[in-house]
């Protein structure tokens, strides 16, 4: 079947003051019908930037330097501002973190909503753009939705915001809705109704969902595929259940430990990483998580690892899965003779 | 010193603020608890609960409106900001955002030794630089780190600089605001470790403040819940999350997302409906019954106080206490 | 590449290196500003009229109340007439004959031979076999050489003595540009930072003890506020005498009310900022939180406003030499080398606008400056 988005070789880098950060450094992956996406990664990872690269929403100082970014095979990687705005909302919908400064605080949030219809449809009358965005409300569970059309976005709560900005993006039946992490500035019960709206949209709409955030319970709950991000690549990628139990990447593990579970044991210590994230104005010659990574060999922190096929749809780059890496302290023992280069 | 008397007991403790036009943000209203030596209290809660308030008015941030609180033997509520100096050596903070919590036109060696400066511990340079070398070594910094600016460092590490500003002078209390939400994953297990290595070595007492009910289950040995300004329930750390009572740290536990995709397809209790209400006039009675499965005509009228069930177990529910 | 397997370790210390060249406070504003090139020409002009100002005096003969009034009203490009042995003449306005070698220089004024009134003509003597003669029988007058002959309106020659020409008072215009932006500089410079100090010590208690004492100050400042600037400072003047010091503290006690404003808008935003309330926790004192975290912090919009402080107070200085109040004569300043001028504008506008550009560069260098240091100092262009 053919991919609603595919990205090929990815790499956005970002000029500043310090020098030319190197945000994203060659990032592939696909979008299937039907597919939540979950980019896990830490701040800096590239998570973000690859999304806002998607709709080329980098701002003044961020370059697409190369690779191609196709929506059902259409190149979207040379597209001027015009054609980039008649795929964002309609096409490809983002939400974001922060919902009130996606919003504009003197328009009533109904109207901003019909504004995004009418923008991409200006052949619906007012009262059918009415009653769409009644029905969008109701479809995003606002309470109230007939009074609240002409509320002003100061006066709702953030998680209600948040759900204005998923009506927003839901206005023009996109294909793919990138939300970056759009629960993160809320609060555990609030994230907790947002996600399970999420999850009942999943079932409603036939939409795809690049979901980007930092919280691995997150995912757990959303997803159907996983991204782990770090210093601008991805890491690891596999289905929602073989990355939380057979995580074929040390950083995907050290994730893993490093988060107490509701049943940890309070006696032991926690394992974190050690060390600090890469600078990306300087990345580091070999795998980004060398340095940090407590089976780290020579070979790592000079040469880039191949990404190796561990199952279907799995794959990982790390040197530990070569076929002549030593057995001894390789957590992945047995299944390195397995992975294929890809 | 006396090891029975608790190294902080906060008794109905309220901090008010002025909204305008007569109105009153109840931040905090009549929280009580107190925190024995080398123990860890979890105050837990969403935001806007009123945690981080009580933490500033504890810590003298601001002026409590109502209630005592003790450090040691000594009221210092009821101290003068200017009385109040010498014990703030007593008692330092870890702040949120080690972004914001760190001047920036300061080297990491003046932060860190700002408070000695200020409490005029050291006569000598010399020794003074000893001592920021050593802490920083403690932290996993080392001396080439000193003359840097912070901006420099990279999240973790700033959290590090400001939890060795906190324990250059040798506080008994540590108030951790939030101290590691803002932090990455990986890096949030290097915080609280360090932070239990101190109080492990130097018998701290802590204040945590998070809404990360995993992690203050981990770091705590009592947690309380607050909700609009009060505590709802308190009890030891594990049996929060084994029997919660309260019906609010019942749909809290059930909101946390579970880094389990087996579990979380099964999970699926009910969360917590609707949003918190309004600091400014706070719903009659139980303040929790807006959003309350099970709320009755009581609850609507009748504030619940906070009644020990057993073992310490304090809750303020109608249904529970009865 | 046996070894490639090998198991390194890496040191805490390795993992916690930082690789970001160390770049303090400044020197990443100052990165920032020379990429602005309008920020860069502000800087570079103002240094120059610095020099200017400061090394300029030294540099040349005269001094600033130095008058010779037989080479009043020199223009810096002169007409003149071509005489004798290479040598040319100009004639002033007062219609003397003064000799300008071929270089441009002023040589001499020639002695008077005979005044023909009759004939409306004047002869002078060159030496002692030659003489010109200046018909002002006719207008515009003309030169004639010993013969009668009229000597063609020859050559335009750069003044070589007086470069930019001498005023009135036959004063050399460019040592009075020199000394006028010296004192304009000077009186701004220290009208800045007596605005800065008492501006940031007024808002900056006001702005971290806020509350009543906070509304009182601020009150207070608002009453200052009202009044004109321009009236207070005239105000003040009449009170005082005339001279230097007289504009500085005018200058300096109206124009701090900005910067009270500004730094008190700070601080307010500051003080509750998780350092500052770090250092609160911590036990320092308030003289220690206010000198080492807020103003510090603060320093950005205050450096800002002063840089935009100095033009005003430039112009403000200028403007008050202009109408007579200001610095007094024979010192020179922008302001008062304009008023001079005003009334020979028809014949010599150049006396005017010599200053006037002068003030100008000034005026636009610091604006340039301080539009530079605003945008380097913009948090939001930070990342």
């Amino acid at each position: 079947m053919e991919p609603i988005l595919e990205i090929r070789d990815l790499n956005t880098s970002f000029l500043t003051s310090s020098g030319e950060v190197q945000a994203v450094r060659g990032v592939s992956f696909k979008v299937e019908k039907g597919q939540t996406i979950g980019i896990v990664g830490e701040s800096g990872s590239g998570k973000s930037v690859t999304s806002l690269s998607i709709l080329k929403l980098l701002g003044s100082t961020g370059r697409i330097k190369s690779g191609s970014i196709r929506l059902h095979g259409e190149e979207l990687i040379g597209k001027t501002r015009k054609e980039m705005r008649q795929i964002r909302g309609r096409r490809i919908a983002m939400i974001f973190q922060d919902p009130m400064t996606s919003l504009n605080p003197l328009i009533p949030v109904g109207e901003q909503v019909g504004e995004m219809i009418w923008a991409h449809d200006k052949s619906i009358s007012k009262e059918e753009r009415r009653a769409r965005v009644l029905e969008l409300f109701e479809m995003v569970r606002i309470p109230e939705p007939v009074k609240r059309l002409k509320s002003f976005p100061h006066e709702f709560s953030g998680g209600m915001r948040q759900r204005v900005m998923i009506a927003m993006a839901l206005a023009c039946k996109p294909e793919l809705l990138i939300a970056d992490e759009p629960t993160t500035a809320l609060d555990a019960s609030i994230q907790d109704q947002i996600l399970k709206l999420m999850q009942q949209l999943q079932h409603e709409i036939d939409m795809s969902i690049l979901f980007i955030t930092h919280d691995l319970g997150v995912v757990a709950e959303l997803c159907t595929h996983v991204l782990v991000m770090y210093g601008g690549l991805i890491m690891e990628e596999a289905g929602i259940d073989d990355i939380f139990e057979r995580p074929m990447h040390p950083y995907t593990m050290g994730l893993l430990d490093s988060i107490p579970g509701l049943h940890q044991d309070k006696s032991q210590l926690l394992k974190p990483i050690p060390g600090s994230p890469p600078d990306m104005i300087h990345p580091p010659k070999g795998c980004p998580f060398a340095p940090r990574c407590s089976y780290a060999c020579r070979v790592c922190l000079e040469e880039l690892p191949p990404y190796r096929q561990v199952s279907e749809r799995h794959r990982s780059m790390c040197w530990m899965l070569a076929p002549d890496a030593p057995s001894e302290g390789n957590p992945f023992k047995g299944i390195g003779s397995k992975g294929a280069v890809i | 010193m006396n090891k029975d008397v608790p190294v902080l007991r906060v008794q109905d403790l309220t901090k008010h603020f002025p909204a305008g036009r007569g109105k009153v943000v109840h931040a905090v209203d009549n929280v009580s608890f107190q925190i024995p030596r080398g123990k860890t209290f979890g105050l837990v809660g969403e935001s806007g609960c009123g945690k981080s308030t009580c933490a500033r008015t504890i810590i003298r941030i601001y002026e409590p409106t109502g209630g005592k609180v003790y450090l040691g033997h000594d009221d210092i509520s009821i101290l003068s900001q200017k009385e109040l100096l010498p014990h703030r050596q007593r008692m330092q903070m870890i702040f949120q955002d080690p972004y914001a919590s760190l001047n920036a036109r300061m080297t990491v060696h003046d932060i860190i030794a700002e408070p000695l400066r200020a409490h005029g511990v050291f006569a000598s340079r010399q020794e003074e630089s000893e001592r920021v070398n050593d802490m920083l070594a403690q932290v996993g910094l080392n001396r080439e780190h000193a003359s840097r600016y912070a901006h420099e460092f990279s999240g973790g590490q700033r959290q590090r600089v400001g939890i060795a500003r906190a324990l250059i002078i040798h506080p008994e209390l540590v108030i951790c605001d939030e101290p590691i939400s803002a932090l990455d994953v990986s890096i949030q297990a290097q915080i609280v470790n360090m932070l239990r290595k101190f109080q492990q070595e130097q018998a701290l007492t802590y204040l945590f403040i998070a809404h990360d009910l995993s992690m203050v289950r981990y770091v705590s040995d009592e947690v309380g819940v607050m909700y609009l300004g009060q505590l709802v329930e308190t009890c030891a750390a594990d049996e929060i999350y084994a029997t919660p009572l309260h019906p609010y740290t019942q749909g809290l536990l059930a909101a946390i997302p579970i880094p389990d995709p087996k579990v979380a397809r099964e999970k699926r209790a009910a969360g917590l409906e609707g949003d918190l209400p309004s600091p400014i006039d706070p719903p009659s009675g139980c303040r929790f019954h807006t959003r309350c499965p099970h709320a009755t005509e009581r609850c609507k009228a009748e504030v619940p106080s906070l009644k020990d069930v057993g073992a310490g177990h304090c809750v303020a529910c109608h249904l529970i206490n009865d | 590449m046996n070894n490639r397997w090998e198991r390194v370790s890496l040191s805490q210390e390795e993992s916690e290196r930082i690789f970001r060249k160390a770049r303090s406070f400044a020197g990443d504003v100052w990165f920032r500003f020379r990429r602005k090139p309008t920020a860069l020409l502000g800087l570079i002009l103002a240094l120059l009229m610095v020099l200017f100002g400061l090394i300029g005096p030294f540099m040349t003969p005269y001094n600033y109340s130095q008058q010779e009034t037989k080479l009043a009203n020199i223009p810096p490009l002169m007409t003149v007439y071509p005489g004798p042995d290479d040598s040319y003449f100009f004639v002033t306005e007062a219609l003397k004959v003064i000799e300008v070698d071929p270089e441009g220089h002023l040589v001499r004024q020639l002695r008077k031979k005979e005044d023909d009134a009759k004939h409306k003509q004047t002869s002078f003597k060159y030496d002692d076999d030659t003489s010109v003669v200046l018909d002002y029988s006719i207008k515009p007058y003309v030169m004639l050489d010993e013969y009668g002959q009229r000597i063609e309106q020859g050559v335009r020659k750069w003044n070589a003595s007086h470069l930019l020409g001498t005023d009135h008072l036959g004063r050399d215009i460019l040592t009075r540009l020199m000394y006028g932006a010296r004192i304009s500089l000077m009186v701004a410079f220290i009208a800045a930072t007596v605005n800065m100090l008492i501006g940031i010590l007024y808002g900056g208690v006001s702005g971290y003890l806020g509350g009543r004492t906070d509304a009182i100050m601020m009150r207070v400042v608002d009453i200052i506020a009202t009044i004109p600037l321009t009236l207070y400072v005239i105000l003040i003047k009449v009170c005082l005498d005339d001279g230097l010091i007289s504009i500085i503290v005018a200058l300096s006690s109206v124009y701090w009310v900005d910067m009270a404003r500004v730094v008190r808008g700070q601080v307010l935003s500051l003080k509750n900022q998780e350092f500052v309330l770090a250092a609160r926790t911590i036990g320092s004192s308030t003289k220690n939180i206010l000198l080492r975290h807020l103003i510090p912090n603060a320093m950005g919009p205050i450096l800002v406003t002063v840089t935009m402080l100095i033009p005003s107070a430039i112009f403000m200085e200028a403007f008050m030499s202009f109408i007579g109040i200001g610095i007094a004569p024979p010192m020179a300043s922008l302001g008062t080398m304009c008023n001079d001028a005003t009334e020979a504008l028809r014949t010599n506008p150049y006396q005017l606008f010599l200053p006037a550009i002068a003030i100008c560069i000034i005026m636009f260098a610091f604006n340039f400056i301080g539009d530079g240091l605003r945008d380097a100092l913009d948090p939001k262009l930070k990342k």
